[in-house]
């Protein structure tokens, strides 16, 4: 049936909840442009005969392969595109540095795509403040105190804030740090934030 | 050496610099750790905690943290051995000492740079003098100087000479004769000095009153202060007189902040916190039981009456049925008691227990009232959180993560924990009791002439719970109280005792704990402590003394014989 393997690209994405980006799907992609423009060729076959021998039988068949080629197209853009979005997702996510294993689920060009998204970003928000520029991934929701108390949930060895000073930051040890610091590391689930 | 004005010394010292907090593994260490953590947010000052059961503990702490931290904070560890040598810190390395334990090391008392002890000078403390202790080594010179005299002037007659180097000699032979003295002297200062190992003033309260000299005092810190308190006399670490007179300075505190409650046109809102002064009965978790189960499961009334024997259980239903308490009512829960039975419930049982020999079934306490269903009696959150800390549910669980749960049950929004924390705790009870009983009933408590012995076999139900310091110490307390109660000879009545009880199968290692004996004027000095350090020297026995309390030690099972012969010729 045609416009399946279409199905298959979007199934997948919506498969992978939320945030998460699977690998990118060369091989459904190529045989998706294989059938369109097998399609396309037999539709081009068709339209000349139906001109040229006047065959206004063939009419439905070019139709149905229009609308085959148009859904397949719908398809892998909304396939890219909300990949692209992901992407986006993952730069306010993840900081400007990606995880390896995020980047090995993207292809080339998304990657053109995403160091040019950051470079406009970080243009932006150099921008801010006057020409003095502010971070405005950090703080996503607005903070209650400077400094949070946090408990690490698993060994990470050593880390180090803003002064210089460093922490060993052991299982089951609390700290009190400034909470810009801790962000990332809540994200990541090595710290846990306690509110008492 | 002592630090006299707490907020000058310490807490501005403190404030702007990032701090190690390393605490023990007690209720109230957990208390003041709570308090000063509450400080340290108001501040913002930079802390790291980090729990610590032993020496060992605190050693390896120490060690991962010596490169980031400059000032320490030691809660309730530290103040009973040399500190210095044992962690050999930098000399940049300050340390703040907050410890119930005494005696306090002299080598701590009389260091001026690195040592500050956060404990007030007046406690009992009774610190032998400097020049009791240190002494300069500058004399050995002295010697040196005499014999150099003799060989200047060297045309004086030798008999002359000869009567310089007898007066020379003279002299120092006195100077080493007197030398001599002074060591004995000092050897025996030191030893009745450290010889009894007891508890001060406690640490929550002491962080307690730097809250208050900082005016940032919180009804909350309030609580935890109360609770540290109540845990000190719940363990039976210090004397009753001293609980009642702290009781006396917490009492005005509370009155201090219940000030706005009297207020008729403002009341605070039902949600708010509010502690009220109790001189409720002895019977532990009554309020979040049935009154029967308290009565059969509390040390005081359970002793009184004997119920291991049939007789005490009689004299129970008699006890009963005098208050006039159907036995229905009794047995339910508490809080759906018959509210006309509940009114006057203490003053009842105030009277009838008079009449079977219990005078002080009422004790001075506080309790907490917040939101509808929310009424904890110190004792109550004392129980609940010995319970969460040493608990042995889940097998592999690191001694941490229960000292977090633990942490987490004293605060008000965590009140899910508190309650499993009140359920483990009357787990503990019963088993407590049950174990009391049996021991009774088999007669497995010997006298072995200076001292009472008791060993849990490793089949025993429960031996588990047992193998925690905290818990045993409070099962040791419970069978000499009902050994006392049981006994009839006169003299096992004045006996300490000592027990013994499987720590770890597989390694085949025991815990053993000492405690004093029970008298009503105890003063809870205990001097297991240098007793089973000799005797672990004596006989070479592969000890364990690990805990911060010297009175509890790991051992060998093997060498469990041994040790106990040289601890009865030590102590006969």
């Amino acid at each position: 049936m045609f416009c399946e393997k279409a199905i298959e690209l979007i199934r997948e994405l919506q498969r992978n909840s939320e945030g998460q980006l699977p690998a990118f799907n060369e091989d459904g992609l190529r045989q998706i442009l294989q059938e369109m423009e097998a399609l396309y060729e037999q539709n081009q076959a068709d339209v000349n005969k139906a001109k040229s021998a006047a065959r206004s039988d063939l009419i439905p068949s070019i139709k149905l392969r229009h609308c085959c080629l148009l859904r397949n197209q719908r398809c892998i853009m909304a396939y890219l595109y909300d990949r692209l979005l992901r992407i986006r997702a993952l730069r306010w996510e993840y900081g400007s540095v990606l995880p390896a294993n995020v980047r090995f689920h993207m292809s080339a060009e998304e990657v053109q795509w995403f160091s040019q998204y950051k470079k406009s970003l970080a243009s932006f928000m150099r921008s801010l403040g006057g020409g003095a520029g502010l971070d405005i991934t950090q703080d996503m929701k607005p903070p209650k105190s400077l400094y949070i108390q946090v408990r690490c949930l698993k060994d990470h060895g050593e880390f180090e804030i803003d002064d210089g000073t460093v922490i060993l930051l052991k299982k089951n040890s609390q700290h009190f740090l400034p909470r810009w610091k801790c962000e990332q590391l809540i994200r990541q689930g090595v710290l846990e934030h306690v509110v008492s | 050496m002592f630090v006299t004005d707490i907020r000058k010394d310490f807490y501005e010292v403190v404030a702007n610099q990032r701090v190690a907090l390393l605490v023990a593994a007690d209720i109230d260490a957990l208390c003041a750790c709570k308090i000063l953590q509450a400080l340290f947010h108001c501040d913002h000052v930079q802390y790291t905690l980090v729990p610590v059961t032993g020496w060992q503990d605190l050693c390896t702490a120490f060690l991962e943290h010596k490169e980031q931290f400059r000032y320490f904070v030691l809660i309730n560890c530290g103040a009973n051995v040399d500190l210095l040598e044992m962690l050999q810190p930098d000399d940049d390395s300050i340390f703040f000492i907050c410890d119930t334990h005494r005696p306090v090391d002299v080598v701590n008392v009389y260091n001026d740079t690195q040592i500050k002890l956060l404990i007030k000078q007046d406690d009992d403390l009774s610190v032998p003098s400097y020049d009791d202790i240190f002494r300069d080594e500058e004399d050995e010179d002295g010697d040196g100087d005499d014999s150099g005299n003799e060989s200047d002037g060297g045309s004086e007659p030798s008999g002359k000479r000869r009567r310089f180097d007898e007066g020379a000699i003279e002299r120092r032979i006195e100077r080493q004769r007197a030398r001599r003295e002074w060591e004995a002297r000092r050897r025996e200062i030191l030893f009745d000095y450290e010889q009894y190992e007891y508890h001060g003033t406690s640490a929550a309260m002491m962080f307690f009153e730097l809250a208050w000299v900082l005016t940032k005092d919180t009804k909350d810190m309030l609580w935890w202060a109360v609770i540290g308190l109540t845990d000190q006399w719940v363990h039976d670490k210090i004397t009753h007189m001293k609980y009642v007179t702290d009781i006396a300075t917490m009492q005005r505190h509370v009155s201090r902040h219940n000030h706005r409650n009297e207020d008729e046109e403002n009341s605070l809102s039902i949600d708010c916190m509010r502690i009220s002064f109790e001189y409720d009965l002895r019977l532990t978790l009554y309020q979040h039981w049935s009154l029967y189960e308290s009565i059969c499961n509390s040390c005081y009334t359970s002793c009184s009456f004997k119920l291991w024997t049939l007789n005490g259980q009689k004299k129970l239903q008699e006890f009963l049925a005098d208050m006039g308490l159907p036995l229905k009512q009794v047995k339910q829960k508490f809080n759906s008691m018959d509210i006309s039975i509940k009114e006057n419930l203490r003053d009842v049982i105030e009277e009838s227990s008079n009449k079977y020999g219990m005078k002080d079934i009422r004790i001075q306490t506080f309790g907490v009232h917040f939101g509808f269903k929310n009424r904890f009696l110190a004792g109550d959150m004392v129980h609940a959180a010995a319970a969460l800390l040493e608990s042995t549910e889940r097998d592999e669980s690191d001694t941490t993560d229960n000292f977090i749960k633990a942490l987490d049950s004293l605060s008000r929004s965590n009140i899910e924990w508190l309650h499993s924390g009140i359920d483990l705790a009357k787990k503990k009870l019963l088993a407590i009791q049950q174990t009391v009983a049996s021991c009774i009933c088999t007669n497995l408590i010997l006298s072995q002439g200076p001292f009472l012995y008791c060993y849990l076999m490793e089949g025993t139900p429960d031996v588990k719970l047992f193998s925690k310091p905290l818990a045993l110490t409070l099962l040791c307390k419970y069978l000499l109280r009902a050994f006392v109660h049981s006994t009839r000879n006169k003299r096992c009545k004045l006996l300490p005792l000592v027990m013994a009880a499987p720590k770890d199968v597989e390694k085949g290692t025991a815990i053993v704990v000492g405690i004093p004996p029970e008298s009503e004027t105890s003063d809870k000095k205990n001097f297991f402590g240098r007793a089973f350090e000799k005797a672990a020297e004596s006989t070479s026995s592969r000890t364990l003394h690990n805990h911060f309390d010297m009175s509890i030690i790991e051992l060998k099972t093997e060498d469990r014989s041994k040790f106990l012969d040289a601890l009865i010729t030590l102590l006969s």
